[in-house]
């Protein structure tokens, strides 16, 4: 059975059709990436899965449980937790305060949650600015401390949105060895990047989306070499014949 | 001695001062001027439960006091009851309403909270001050209820001020108290993220909402049972006094000044700013009608433009800077990041 | 038994219908004048996404400015409105641009600062004590050549001076809608209402539409000034009345929509004025909290309002 399943789903806004009769599947402890020109939808489908929308039509369900239209909150009780691309930090709290939050939902003894939070900051190697207030930090190290957040839930599934934009080279390497670090503590991986190199290394599938239609979807070599995706980013004259 | 000995010093000497106030400060017209303080205190701190930490701006409040009150007051005039056991029906009663208000307008953006909360506070007092009965409990309307003097600690009644005084203190301890215990725990960290980020915290398993409404609950609990005091203190009260939107905005405005979503805050706040309200009205109210509600005002606009996150910011920051001359601490600069 | 009711439970019955007949008129006439005060609190909403708890207030220093100019210069009322529309626009722009504009700068990323609400209570609390302490507590009241006016209508009796609050409101209300659908300006402003940093993006400097869409919001309450002194009391804290139904008027109809406000205006007014006929004037004032709260329960958005605007 796949850990993710999308069926046909479709999200309107009025007239405008953002996201367009998508399936998807995703496997167990795959890491798994979404791309598409801007504005294709991908933010859309991401969120009709993470609860902030209800599909106008289709079904999404996790390891076969319908998670359909589900609120945000009772999907993270499902282990599913999200980042966001435009990163929303507690700002006047400590980073050890923000990752708390997320751990709450695993226990409620104060300790506990204290040692799981810190635990988490440890192997996101973010222990040293604990104390840190959240608006204090630097574009980078907030980018890891969503991500801190999120799996101090304890997730066993991931959606990251575009969480590598705006980071330097080697900040993005580092990042990648994050990710790759949490699929191997066995998180399944749904990723939506612009960086292609970064998606293209890390992802074993991908699935391109556009006009909120999917166009194309296989491994990272196959999408690459993708007639109708070359076209949907570069145009028609790229398309090599 | 170190900075950290001299706070704890100045802590102990005012909490001993505070505890043992009515021995050294004899007269009961003094003394009534600290209860109410007091008890303007425990209002702001109630309140500051919802409008600091959910994060909405409830301007309604004074319902609630006058639902305490009314509640406990009817129930001993009519069965007999211990206003302590009805301090603690109007509380419940409170919560329910608050909780009936909530559910539907905490899920919305704050303006409609506020205006809601407003609405309803209003409506609060239109209705109490048309009603003479209410089935068959006699509310008085516009003139209020009297309470009959029956001095005795069932009665909640006593003679002298200071048992009063004391009581306020320890609800007031045990609102901070509760604040305090709040945020170190689940609740205290969910209605802060939910307050922040709403969205983030969300997606973190937080139903913001809910959180809301249950602090909200809280709240008018707490506020219910002040009424009540008020009530046993006063032996009288009237709609115009205790309910309506004078008493629900100044509530709000002390809390805001002294600095929401903080623990002292509110406090402070009611410290600073009640006498100030007290002293412009006595002096100058026979001159210049209304002048201490144009000061009010003014104080308002200035630490809403120069401090928003309230008076205790900067009141912390010299106390620390106190604590430091007085200690010769030598402090280096903070660094900006 | 008599089956038929006697004749002169007949006639009462016709009488009473006459009565409710005129409640309604009335209504309808109170009620485009409350939809008028409201359509200055609902714009300054839709574009700024604040609420102006000083609104009442502003009304409150047209109409006495209205007064005054009256009183001086024995002008018509409606005369007036050429310098108090006019002054209220100025007073309100500036209010905006001390006040207001410095508070969202500030708070860049917050939609709604609940500091405005706080300064904004506070301009209303000075407003009306300065005046309380300036002009005193009396009620004032003008005479004007059309104050108590009326004409009949068949039975009805129609007055004058309401009458031309409903035709200001239509006036006011059409002028608004052409001004934000077809005037560069008004564009300007409606970009500048949908997000702060896009409209600046553009080259609009958002805080500049935020001072012009107060200062309107404010002139409004100009025209409802001159509007209400024919045959309204002045005194210090008249706005608190309007301000409270302005309110609830905005949260019925839809913050930020102009028909909603309009509507929502009808409907208090309305309310108000055939309530009165059966009960008590305190007693319409709790229907109307309640049918507010009732519309919060079931249609938070209001009749018109966005519902995605949570």
């Amino acid at each position: 059975m796949a850990e993710l399943e999308i069926k046909n789903v479709s999200k309107h806004f009025g007239g405008l059709k953002a996201v367009d009769q998508f399936d998807l599947s995703i496997e167990k402890n795959q890491i798994f990436g979404l791309i598409g020109p801007n504005g294709a939808g991908k933010s859309t489908l991401f969120n009709c899965v993470a609860g902030v929308y209800a599909p106008t039509y289709g079904q999404v369900s996790f390891r076969g449980d319908e998670i359909t239209g589900m609120k945000p909150w009772d999907i993270c009780k499902k282990r599913i937790a999200r980042t966001f691309q435009l990163v929303k930090p507690f700002k006047m709290k400590t980073v050890l305060y923000n990752t708390m939050v997320g751990a709450y939902i695993r226990s409620t003894n104060p300790a506990e949650v204290r040692d799981m939070a810190l635990d988490v900051l440890e192997r996101l190697k973010l222990a040293d600015e604990k104390d840190t207030l959240a608006k204090n930090l630097t574009i980078a190290d907030r980018k890891r401390l969503e991500l801190a957040r999120a799996m101090a839930t304890d997730p066993e599934m991931l959606l990251l949105d575009e969480c590598m934009a705006g980071l330097r080279p080697n900040e993005v390497d580092e990042v990648l060895e994050i990710i790759r670090g949490i699929r191997d503590g066995g998180v399944t991986i749904f990723v939506i990047e612009h960086i292609m190199r970064a998606i293209m290394s890390v992802s074993d599938r991908i699935a391109v989306i556009h006009f909120g239609k999917k166009i194309a979807e296989g491994t990272p070599e196959e999408v690459s070499t993708n007639d109708k995706v070359i076209k949907a980013y570069l145009g028609e004259s790229y398309v090599a014949t | 001695m170190t900075k950290e000995t001299l706070d704890k010093i100045l802590k102990i000497v005012l909490i001993v001062g505070v505890f043992t106030l009515p021995l050294w400060m004899s007269s009961p017209a003094y003394l009534q001027i600290v209860i109410l303080l007091f008890w303007y205190a425990y209002i702001t701190t109630s309140w500051n439960m919802v409008g600091g930490w959910a994060g909405v701006l409830p301007l309604g409040h004074s319902a609630y006091i006058g639902i305490g009150a009314y509640t406990s007051t009817v129930l001993a005039i009519h069965y007999g009851l211990s206003p302590w056991i009805g301090m603690v029906a109007g509380g419940i009663l409170a919560a329910i309403v608050g909780i009936i208000i909530g559910i539907p307008t905490l899920k919305m953006r704050g303006a409609y909270f506020a205006l809601s909360t407003m609405a309803f506070g209003e409506g609060v007092r239109v209705f109490v001050e048309n009603t003479d009965k209410l089935g068959p409990f006699v509310l008085n309307g516009p003139r209020g209820i009297c309470i009959p003097l029956q001095e005795s600690f069932t009665n909640f009644q006593f003679m002298s001020k200071v048992p009063y005084y004391y009581i306020i203190l320890i609800m007031l301890c045990i609102a901070l108290f509760v604040t305090w215990y709040m945020s170190r725990i689940r609740i205290g960290y969910y209605l802060n993220a939910g307050g922040e980020e709403p969205e983030a915290a969300q997606s973190l398993g937080v139903n913001v909402a809910r959180y809301k409404v249950i602090a909200m609950g809280i709240s008018c609990f707490m506020t219910a049972l002040a009424g009540t005091f008020y009530a046993q203190l006063m032996l009288y009260f009237y709609p115009k006094g205790l309910l309506g939107l004078d008493l629900s905005f100044e509530i709000a405005f002390i809390s805001l000044i002294g600095g929401r979503g903080t623990l002292a805050g509110p406090v402070i706040g009611a410290l600073l700013l009640r006498p100030v309200t007290d002293f412009s009205r006595i002096y100058f109210s026979s001159m210049l009608p209304g002048l201490h509600l144009v000061i009010y005002g003014v104080v308002l606009i200035l630490v809403m433009l120069y401090q928003p996150r309230g008076l205790q910011a900067p009141l912390s920051r010299f106390y620390d800077w106190f604590l430091n001359k007085m200690t010769g601490n030598v402090v280096e600069k903070e660094v900006k990041s | 038994m008599n089956l038929l009711p006697p004749a002169s439970a007949i006639r009462e019955n016709e009488v009473k219908m006459d009565f409710i007949i005129q409640a309604i008129v009335s209504g309808i006439l109170m009620g485009s004048i409350y939809g008028l005060a409201a359509l200055g609190l609902t714009l300054i909403f839709g574009v700024i996404k604040v609420i102006n708890f000083a609104h009442g207030s502003c009304l409150m220093v047209g109409m006495y400015a209205a007064y005054w100019v009256v009183t001086l210069t024995g002008a018509n009322p409606y005369l007036a409105l050429v310098v108090v529309v006019p002054m209220l626009f100025l007073f309100g722009y500036f209010l905006e641009d001390f006040l207001i504009n410095p508070i969202l700068k500030a708070q860049g990323d917050v939609r709604e600062p609940t500091e405005i609400i706080v300064v904004t209570s506070g301009v209303w609390y000075i407003l009306d004590n300065i005046t309380l302490m300036i002009f005193g507590a009396e009620y004032r009241v003008v005479q004007t050549s059309i104050s108590g006016k009326a004409f009949e209508l068949g039975q009805i009796i129609v007055s004058t001076p309401k009458l031309y609050g409903l035709i200001a409101t239509i006036i006011v209300s059409v002028a608004l809608v052409w001004f934000f659908k077809s005037t560069k300006l008004g564009k300007s402003i409606r970009a500048a209402s949908l997000d702060r940093e896009a409209a600046s993006l553009m080259g609009i400097n958002q805080y500049r539409m935020y001072n012009i869409a107060f200062g309107i919001g404010t002139a409004i309450m100009g025209v409802v000034g001159c509007v209400l002194i024919p045959f309204y009391y002045v005194f210090p804290t008249v706005g608190v009345i309007f301000d409270v139904k302005c309110f609830i008027i905005v949260v019925l109809g839809g913050l930020g929509s102009i028909p909603g406000a309009l509507i929502g205006g009808l409907v208090v007014g309305l309310i108000e004025s055939v309530g009165a006929q059966f009960m008590t004037s305190t007693w319409t004032e709790l229907i109307v909290y309640a049918v507010f709260l009732a519309v919060l329960f079931v249609m938070p958005s209001g009749l018109f309002g966005e519902k995605k605007d949570w």
